[in-house]
């Protein structure tokens, strides 16, 4: 049996697959700050035979707690003579341009806890400075008697040349064998100092944390079963726990990226290569776009960066996700000028929505869908007070603009689906693809309620609404592999770049891969390799991933990804210059360890849609404006390929589908609701 | 008024989000494919759209001093070609005239597009980015000893670059033969096409899906939403007459200092800024014109009035800027204008200065308030190829009730501005840096103290390199309030080969560098807040331990001693 738990903010999810193919879940509150407790009790909730866990992978929230609450260990840095302080300058960027009082993000590590040393290499790697070992002692006694947990190592170039570093590392873990330390080439080898710098900061800061995570929750594991065990990365496949401990800011958004994958995975399945994914939880909702089955990774990622914020860069492989407030709980609310906003704040699960009826006093976007028909009363698992939420509504945004309570209502979720459909439109339409030749994978506690709607603005034919979508995430975890990104510097122009040179850069990362893989028990012919170059126009700052082939290359290999870049170039940006050289800044090798993922089942259902009616009710709708009958139905009685049509309301425990009129709605054969837009 | 009420105000809001959305899209667009690292790293440009009338509608802004410099450009257009009813669908119009709607200096190339629907002009895209080259007397263009606009590159008196679509091949190459780096320009330009179209797209779109009277009330709604909100906000501040008065350091051809002084008057639903009795405009480049100067003036206004970022004309509306003809801030053809923004942030930070001590909560002590601008040209030691360096640089800012000043950030009118890596310029160019750090030097001590300035270290690797040097704030220091000490001048000392040492200086044209010469840029640290006697002694020991300050400075300055190996410490008398 393969079981997968995802720990989130306020649940930890479980789904489990049997080796029938059978799927099961559980939900379990988490329970910070000994996590692995909740990991425990979702496991004894769900009932499975423990013993019979032969696969466990796990989503955790350590890391981006540790780091958000800045609850990490006492970290120090060692850099090149002249810039210990690019860790505090940083890029000296101000988003909230007209904040006279912008407070800047203040670095992870003290100045007095940051240390130079002599050493120098130019920017082709040759030394021009040798490294002085004797401050490295010096630094390391007194590293000592100010206690460190966690020393972090970044020298200038060394993504080109990591030897400095690497003497650096070894000298220390002689002179102090029990102190944590991470050098900037083990965690990223690409340039831009105060990035990388940043990134193996963070690292630092995080690994004495996640090892005793990580250790607790296998001696945990360890005494009922004897299963492997993985954790999910953010770049969508997972790793082994020794792995894992060694980079685990590479776990920085271990939990949200699953769903995304999940979604590819899911796509292929159904035959849906083109795959738009959008998950909606309780404050936010992401959205990631899927093209050709292949998830998309970057390394432009950040923490607490937001259009106010520089926030803290982490050059690590994070699956690409637009996130914006916009979830269940998001409050409704009047700016000064009168105009109505919903989010990005959230009532979240305390005191919550006004219809949990736990103390909530601001309408959210379910109290909206509850108010127009779209959720029953009877969903929630807290007694409503109907009137409580109408006065409320009515108090703070109906009265505003002189409305009916649902048409406030309505107005409500209106707004949240325009954010939304902002966010979705930059993944996609801003990015030169078109979203009608994609299909919506909604999923998360809101994903089905809105993604119809959006469907319908973007033009979107087909969306998918999948088996165990309010658990998605840890349903995608179930069906990852093993998957290791390896990134480097390597600015060099195409057109004249001599490709032996090129084939010993790919040879060597493709063996660093088949090492790290070899050490989690997976030989050579069983990883499958994918090649990139992060490509730009010579002159250009801003790159574009260009997927390039394996093996060995010749001439003709160079002018088909020269041409290949023109044409991304164009489709991203809108033009292409062919008379300008191309230049190449990162090579970019993916490994994935191909596991035994299970195979969806297909489901068998005696049931007609009489037994699956739950009742008809009054729904308000835009288009055309007014209350209108609606049939419910009961997804788990549904039968398999009968058509539905729109407007149409399907409940399941924890989630809710809304469909339109010019809408059908099927069950797959998978258990997938399949909702299409007839043409128009 | 009769046709907001038809409409309902959700889909109005809908409709001000996906303007405001198209800005956002156009403004990345740009960043992306851009050829100049003073556009993709330093966001030297902004771009955004208009209504028909050049009432800016959305901007997004790479840098602050730019705000609301498009509606001139636009209203420039509307002047010269709206009248007579000679703007097309698939018009471009080109514009960099300083002393009119282009309003900053040569450098920055302005595009503006008009967007027709239906046959009826709804509105305009526009943008405007610095180009690393328009020709002129100096690599880079833009230069602080010239002594008429003509040396300062090519001049764009607002004509068309397209005509219906049809490009006008003569002016690229005009362009193309007149400028050093012809391949960066113009790729710039392509750059600034291409994020303009995305822009007329877009709006089509929304006025194709919701309809054109929607998307007019919506226009009409988003500028009055913007009124309102700084009506609002201007309500709350204190009413009543304030003074400032600095100077502008130099004009870079050895004239100066330069008086400037404003009287900023604030009532129930105007706010004045009177820059009358300041200094004439300049034989040096270091005049801006009012167009700049409204910007300067709008800039701080939006940092007064907290608004956050959504800049539209609406917000502008309450706001009344004047100025002496021929003046350093509203000069006139011909003077050069190359370095017009040290004044404008010399006036823009007069305002400041004379808010600040009534607006605490609003505003910070002085800060670096230059751009602290370096052009660095040479050849490039291995591929001997000709680099050139243009950038600004970052210092500190001032402290504020409640925290510290940040140190090493891009100046007011700056923004989203990146510094450019070490390791990223050390490949690029041929230089190799000695040292990026804080400058450390005690002064703008406070309750909360001053943001540190950088030291910045360049080591010249091949021979016959050239610096020109434009830092600002050079003679007056930036300014403490409330008890807060003063910060530090910007400044730049060369070290040569053989040891001798020059400087410092503040202003430089042109210095030459050999192999293995230094050339070390030091910023201001920003001014502080408060009597630094009420500075947490717990604070001022961490202070020493993070060597920030020297124990010495903690007993003088702070009346802390400070045992400068176990940071023990114990409040001294004077501390009361």
């Amino acid at each position: 049996m393969r079981i997968a738990t995802d720990i989130g903010g306020t649940f930890t999810d479980l789904v489990y697959v049997d080796d029938n193919g059978e799927i099961g879940v559980a939900k379990s509150p988490t329970t910070p700050p000994n996590f692995e407790k909740g990991v425990l009790d979702v496991i004894g909730k769900s009932g499975v035979d423990k013993s019979a866990i032969s696969t466990f992978i796990h989503g955790t929230t350590v890391i981006i707690n540790a780091l958000t609450e800045k609850k990490g260990a006492k970290t120090a840095l060692i850099t090149t003579k002249g810039f210990r302080d690019v860790l505090e300058i940083a890029r000296g960027n101000r988003p909230d341009l007209f904040n006279i009082r912008y407070k800047k993000p203040k670095a992870f590590i003290d100045r007095y806890l940051r240390k130079e040393v002599e050493e120098r290499l130019n920017y082709k790697g040759e030394v021009l400075t040798p490294l002085n070992k004797e401050q490295i002692k010096e630094i390391v006694d007194y590293f000592k008697r100010e206690e460190v947990e966690a020393i972090a190592v970044s020298y200038l170039h060394a993504y080109v040349n990591p030897t400095h570093e690497r003497k650096t590392v070894q000298l220390i873990k002689e002179l102090w064998p029990e102190v944590y330390v991470t050098a900037s080439h083990e965690v990223t080898k690409e340039w831009r100092e105060y990035e990388r710098t940043n990134t193996v900061a963070l690292n630092a800061y995080v690994q004495p944390t996640a090892t005793k995570y990580i250790d607790k929750l296998h001696n945990e594991l360890e005494k009922f079963v004897d299963s492997k065990n993985f954790i999910m990365q953010s770049n969508g496949g997972t790793t082994t726990f020794e792995e894992a401990k060694k980079v685990p800011i590479n776990m920085v958004e271990s939990g949200p990226v699953a769903g995304i994958y999940g979604a590819a995975v899911l796509g292929k399945v159904i035959g849906e290569e083109n795959v738009i994914a959008f998950d909606i939880g309780g404050t936010t909702a992401k959205c990631s776009l899927i093209e050709n089955g292949e998830v998309k990774v970057s390394t432009d990622y950040y923490i607490e960066r937001t259009d106010r914020n520089a926030g803290y860069p982490i050059k690590t492989p994070v699956v690409d996700i637009v996130e914006i407030g916009n979830g269940g709980g998001s409050i409704a609310w009047i700016d000064e000028a009168g105009s109505l906003k919903v989010g990005p704040q959230s009532a979240g699960a305390v005191p919550g929505p006004v219809s949990y009826g736990q103390g909530g006093t601001e309408p959210t976007t379910t109290d909206a869908n509850l108010l127009t028909g779209r959720l029953s009363a009877k969903n929630f698992d807290y007694e409503v007070n109907l009137d409580k939420v109408k006065q409320v509504m009515k108090e703070k945004v109906a009265s505003h603009f002189n409305l009916e309570v649902e048409e406030a209502a309505l107005g409500i979720i209106r707004i949240a689906n325009s954010n939304m459909l902002n966010a979705l439109k930059l993944i996609s339409i801003r990015k030169g693809h078109n979203p009608q030749d994609f299909t919506l994978v909604a999923f998360g506690g809101g994903g089905s309620m809105h993604a119809p709607a959006l469907a319908l603005e973007l033009g979107i034919k087909k969306v998918v609404i999948p088996i165990a979508s309010p658990v998605f995430s840890a349903w995608g975890m179930l069906m990852t592999d093993l998957r290791h990104d390896y990134i480097k510097t390597f600015i060099k122009r195409l057109g004249n770049l001599d490709l032996t040179e090129l084939m010993d850069q790919w040879t060597s990362m493709e063996e660093e891969a088949i090492d790290q893989f070899w050490k989690e028990g997976f030989d050579k012919k069983d990883i499958e390799f994918h090649r990139y170059l992060d490509m730009r126009y010579v002159g250009q700052e801003h790159t574009v991933k260009v997927p390039v082939p394996g093996g060995k290359w010749n001439e003709e290999t160079r002018q088909a990804i020269i041409e290949k870049f023109h044409e991304l170039h164009e489709k991203n940006y809108t033009f292409r210059l062919e008379e300008t050289e191309t230049e190449i800044v990162n090579l970019h090798v993916t490994g994935f360890g191909k596991v035994n993922s299970p195979e969806m089942k297909k489901i068998y259902r005696n049931t007609t849609l009489m037994d699956a009616k739950i009742e008809t009710r009054d729904v308000y709708y835009e288009n055309p404006n007014g209350w209108v009958k609606t049939d419910v139905y009961d997804r788990e009685l549904l039968p398999i390929n009968e058509v539905i049509q729109g407007p149409a309301i399907i409940e399941e425990k924890a989630a809710v589908t809304v469909i339109y009129k010019g809408q059908t709605l099927i069950v797959d054969e998978y258990g997938n609701l399949i909702i299409e837009t007839e043409e128009r | 008024m009769t046709e907001k009420v038809r409409i309902d105000p959700f889909t109005l809001e809908i409709v001000k989000d996906s303007l405001l959305a198209i800005g956002d899209e156009m403004f990345i667009a740009l960043a992306k494919t851009s050829m100049s690292p003073i556009i993709y790293e330093v966001l030297d440009y902004a771009s955004g759209l208009t209504d028909a009338k050049g009432q800016l509608l959305t901007q997004g802004n790479g840098v602050a001093g730019f705000t609301g410099m498009l509606s001139f450009m636009v209203k420039e257009t509307l002047e010269k070609y709206g009248k007579t009813n000679n703007l097309r669908p698939g018009d471009i119009i080109i514009i960099n005239d300083p002393y009119g709607g282009g309003g900053s200096h040569l450098s920055d190339v302005g595009l503006v597009m008009p967007i027709f629907y239906e046959d009826e002009l709804i509105a305009f895209s526009a943008n405007k980015a610095h180009w690393t080259e328009v020709g002129g007397k100096d690599p880079g263009s833009f230069t602080n000893d010239s002594t008429d606009i003509f040396q300062e590159g090519l001049q764009f008196p607002c004509i068309k670059l397209f005509h219906a679509g049809e490009i006008n091949e003569g002016l690229v190459e005009m362009i193309r033969a007149n400028v050093r780096f012809p391949d960066q320009s113009l790729g710039d330009m392509w750059a600034q096409i291409a994020a303009l179209k995305t822009g007329e797209k877009r709006v089509k779109e929304i006025c194709k899906k919701y309809g054109k009277d929607v998307i007019l009330s919506s226009i009409t709604s988003l500028l009055d939403h913007g009124e309102i909100i700084s009506r609002q906000e201007l309500a709350k501040l204190p009413k009543g007459t304030f003074k400032a008065e600095s100077i502008v350091d130099t004009d870079g051809i050895g004239n100066g200092p330069f008086p400037i002084k404003v009287k900023v008057t604030v009532t129930d639903d105007e706010f004045i800024c009177d820059f009358r009795g300041s200094s004439p405009q300049v034989p040096g480049p270091v005049n801006c014109s009012y167009t700049g100067l409204v910007s300067a003036v709008r800039t701080i206004y939006l940092a007064i009035i907290n608004s956050g970022n959504d800049v539209n004309d609406g917000a502008f509306r309450p706001l009344k800027v004047i100025a002496d003809k021929k003046s350093i801030m509203s000069a006139e053809r011909p003077v050069p204008m190359s370095n017009y923004y040290e004044t404008l942030i010399g006036c823009l930070d007069l305002v400041w200065q004379a808010l600040a001590p009534h607006l605490p909560e609003r505003l910070a002590a002085g800060h670096l308030s230059s751009v602290c601008a370096v052009t660095l040209s040479g050849t490039h030691q291995d591929t001997e190829e000709p680099f050139l360096i243009v950038e600004p640089s970052v210092g500190g800012w001032g402290g504020a009730p409640g925290q510290d000043g940040a140190s090493g950030q891009f100046c007011i009118t700056d923004g989203e501005t990146y510094n450019v890596p070490v390791e990223i310029a050390e490949t690029r160019y041929g230089v190799l840096l000695d040292e990026y750090s804080l400058r450390v030097d005690g002064a703008g001590a406070g309750e909360y103290i001053g943001g540190k300035g950088v030291i910045r270290s360049y080591r010249a690797l091949s021979d016959g390199q050239t610096a020109t040097v434009t830092f600002g704030r050079n003679k007056v220091k930036p300014w403490g309030i409330n008890g807060g000490q003063e910060g530090t001048p910007n400044e730049f000392y060369v070290e040569k080969a053989n040891g001798e040492v020059d400087g410092p200086f503040g202003v430089y044209p042109r210095y030459p560098l050999q192999k293995n010469d230094v050339i070390k840029l030091i910023t201001a640290t920003g001014g502080g807040y408060g009597d630094p006697l009420k500075r947490p002694a717990e604070q001022v020991a961490m202070d020493v331990k993070n060597e920030y300050y020297t124990a010495e400075e903690a007993r003088d300055l702070f009346g802390v001693s400070v045992n400068p190996v176990t940071f023990q410490y114990k409040e001294m008398d004077v501390r009361g």
